[in-house]
């Protein structure tokens, strides 16, 4: 263990950081239901956010730390195991552990009173365990463990309440969803592995990583005399692009999402926006340098797309947490095009601006939803709780989740003072610049992210004044007054919070240019594009003024109640059953699997099968022959033997008469033979 | 003219016919006139060739030496026989078979 003796105070903290959560899952793993598993996972949280501030102010933009020890051998091939603290490490560190401590703290009370409460500490403090050790692994190996850690953990905390049908058919979508995605994963793995025989993320894919040195000249991508078709290079980033698509929900893994709703409220807003999801964009980041333009293209039309469609899915949607869902999917769109553009700072600028303002528009929909529980069971209702058409004129009800809500929703919608804005402007203006140099077919990528952006400030709108604005539709369903009240404090501090993280002051000291925002300037922009000025004044006004003016109509539609569509349209069916693609896939693929699976069934019963019981009924038929073979020869030589002497037997004993004359007439006989021999001899 | 071969072709029918009843008979005494037969058949065979011993009769002496033995065998086999008849009342050779252990 040299490793202990030159080991520094970063990397001791880290590993602390890393071990609390650890420590919580193994207590309340072995402690039984004695433990106090919400102190306990708690706690840990306070650790690694202390740990990871410190370990964050000290490497940000510093030395890249690099320790390793040898994890196993195989053959000569040394696998090393380690981590790496960088700016993205450390970053990603901070954003796990301090979007997760309010998660946590808002749980003690979001969960309280559930039976299975024990459970949920446990899974959650192993999820905060395998992301927080995703995000340092020093190798891909490593990354890849962790990575199916983090969803399997998604797939114990989807699945929480096991005895809800829904959330075991979700928990399996999603589990194996995110098992195809990782299968792309271990692919990318494989590929980069043969190119050049380490899995070492610094080695791959640093300054001066093997992915700079490999030679790709459009034919074959060399390395050190390793030399395969340059296609490799393509598929290898198409394949770690798999594995980011399923884990951030990108078209057309990203079905698992909505359905992971299932779960409860505190685990969507940690696992569902703010961390597992970002994991794959983050991963691409990680290794950034692999893809090629062919990958990145395409990285950055699926995001675009994905973008797209998402929000046109969330305009309809009324399950107040599917709506977020959709959100989710619509802003990892925009990370996805970030990255595909080649603004890998950008990428995760929004992508922690927005695991903190996603992860406050659940928190706030999870205490609506508490207290739309809490009346449920008082008046003994029946009714949906997380049904947006059930609530409306909740602001004074709830006047301070309204306004922490209304905050997250105006980081969404990119209005300015808010950090949303802030990464939302960068990727928008990064885009048209990025379209800029390139033929005009691309300009159709910043357009759908601006058509995507006033979707955006549309469904959060509408979600706000549908639930906040109005009348409060339950009381005037049922006719009798019903009364809620304030979330608790302990749920509201942490989303006070996270609040202030939305708001522009984290990030940034002038709340109108992006330009100034310190997280941006720790990544290296890789592709140095033109600036473009005229982008840098039109685009902010544009989708601010196209926002304001999607959110007054809105205002007109859903708070002043002048709604002029009958929901009836196609466009309305369209996106309400969520472009059908679940109906598609469905057809498509369960069909299509069932069908061959049909099939090779017959093919199994029939020739498989077929072949066995042929043989089965072939052995008797040998064994018979084998049977006949052994009873007639080799029992017949045996009875013959036993014959034979019974036949001799029985001629000497009926030889020995004691008649005379036979005695007489066969001496005679002997006689004659004798003489005839002598004769024939003589 | 009555050659030799006349002679013992009369011998050979008498052998056989003695044998036969030596063989085929039911009766001890009948058995025992078939081997008074072979004996006087090989007799006639003796008496036959003696014609070519002129100088010590070797022939008609053997003939003599062989009624003799004859005659005695009968005496004794007579004798057998009627002793069998006392113990068995029966003088059938095919039944008399305690003999053969």
């Amino acid at each position: 263990m040299s490793l202990l003796n030159h080991i520094s105070l970063n990397v001791f903290l880290s590993l602390m950081v890393l071990i609390a959560p650890l420590c919580a899952f193994m207590a309340t793993v072995f402690g039984g239901r004695k433990i106090s598993g919400g102190l306990l996972a708690v706690t840990a949280m306070c650790i690694s956010v202390i740990g990871s501030i410190v370990v964050f102010v000290n490497v940000w933009n510093g030395e890249q730390i690099h320790e390793q020890i040898t994890w196993f051998t195989v053959g000569a091939n040394e696998f090393k195991a380690g981590i790496i603290l960088n700016n993205l490490s450390v970053l990603m560190m901070v954003l796990i552990s301090v979007v997760g401590l309010p998660v946590h703290i808002y749980s003690v009370f979001y969960m309280k009173g559930d039976p299975g409460i024990h459970r949920y500490w446990m899974y959650l403090s192993l999820f905060c365990f395998a992301m927080l050790a995703l995000v340092m692994a020093d190798s891909l190996l490593l990354m890849y463990v962790c990575w199916e850690l983090v969803g399997f953990a998604s797939y114990l905390l989807i699945g929480f309440w096991f005895t809800k049908e829904a959330a075991i058919r979700a928990n399996k979508k999603a589990f194996l969803i995110n098992r195809i995605g990782d299968l792309g994963f271990l692919i990318g793995i494989c590929i980069l592995y043969s190119q050049f025989q380490t899995l070492d993320v610094e080695l791959l894919f640093g300054e001066q990583g093997f992915i700079n040195q490999a030679v790709n000249d459009g034919v074959r991508w060399q390395f050190r005399g390793a030399s395969v078709p340059a296609v490799w290079l393509t598929l290898a980033g198409t394949a770690f692009f798999m594995g980011a698509m399923a884990k951030s929900a990108q078209f057309p893994f990203h079905i698992w999402l909505p359905d992971a709703m299932e779960g409860p409220t505190s685990v969507s807003s940690l696992i569902h926006a703010a961390t597992m999801v970002a994991a794959g964009v983050f991963m691409l980041v990680r290794i950034s340098p692999l893809f090629d333009a062919t990958v990145l293209l395409m990285i950055g039309s699926i995001g675009a797309f994905t973008a797209f469609m998402a929000a046109t899915i969330a305009l309809t949607q009324y399950d107040i947490k599917k709506i977020l869902a959709f959100s989710t999917i619509s802003q990892l769109g925009f990370m996805m095009v970030a990255i595909g553009i080649g603004q890998y700072g950008v990428a995760m600028f929004h992508l922690v601006t927005h695991a903190f303002f996603k992860c406050l528009l659940f928190l706030a929909a999870g205490a609506i939803i508490h207290e739309m529980h809490h009346v449920r069971d008082q008046n003994q209702l029946d009714f949906d709780p997380q049904d947006i058409r059930n609530m409306g004129g909740l602001r004074k009800y709830m006047p301070k989740t309204f306004r922490l809500t209304l905050i997250a929703a105006l980081a969404l919608a990119g209005l300015p003072l808010t950090a949303g804005y802030l990464s939302k402007d960068a990727i928008l203006i990064y885009a048209f610049e990025w379209a800029e140099w390139r033929s005009n077919i691309w300009m159709i990528v910043p357009v759908s992210l601006l058509l995507t952006s006033a979707l955006t400030a549309f469904y959060i709108a509408r979600l706000v004044f549908k639930v906040f604005y109005g009348k409060f539709r339950l009381a005037l369903n049922y006719q009798k007054t019903i009364a809620l009240y304030e979330a608790p404090v302990g749920m509201r501090y942490p989303m006070t919070f996270l609040a202030l993280c939305a708001l522009f002051p984290l990030f940034s000291y002038n709340p109108l240019v992006f330009e100034n925002v310190w997280l941006l300037n720790g990544f290296d922009k890789t592709e140095a594009l033109q600036r473009v000025n005229i982008y840098h004044t039109v685009v902010p006004a544009a989708v601010n003024s196209i926002s304001i003016i999607v959110i007054f109509v809105a205002w007109r539609w859903y708070a002043r109640l002048k709604y002029p569509l009958k929901g009836t349209g196609v466009f309305f069916k369209f996106s309400l059953n969520q472009w059908y693609l679940d109906a598609v896939y469905h057809k498509l693929i369960i069909k299509v699997v069932k069908w061959f699976s049909r099939i090779l069934y017959a093919f199994d019963r029939t020739f498989v099968d077929g072949l066995v019981d042929k043989l089965g009924r072939a052995i008797p038929l040998l064994a018979n022959m084998v049977e006949w073979v052994d009873r007639k020869l080799v029992d017949g030589v045996v009875n013959g033997a036993g014959t034979l002497s019974n036949i001799l037997g029985d001629t000497f004993r009926n030889a020995k008469s004691g008649r005379v004359q036979q005695y007489l007439f066969s001496m005679f006989l002997f006689f004659l033979i004798i003489l005839f021999l002598g004769i024939s001899f003589f | 003219m009555i050659t030799l071969t006349h002679f013992l072709i009369v011998s050979a029918l008498l052998f056989v016919i003695g044998l036969y009843a030596v063989l085929a008979k039911r009766n001890a005494v009948l058995v025992l006139v078939g081997i008074e037969l072979m004996i006087n058949a090989a007799v006639l065979n003796l008496v036959s060739f003696g014609r070519y011993d002129k100088a010590l009769y070797g022939g008609q002496t053997f003939a003599l030496f062989a009624i003799v033995l004859a005659a005695a065998s009968v005496a004794v086999a007579l004798a057998i026989i009627l002793n069998v008849y006392r113990y068995y009342k029966n003088i059938n050779p095919h039944d008399i078979r305690d003999l053969k252990d």
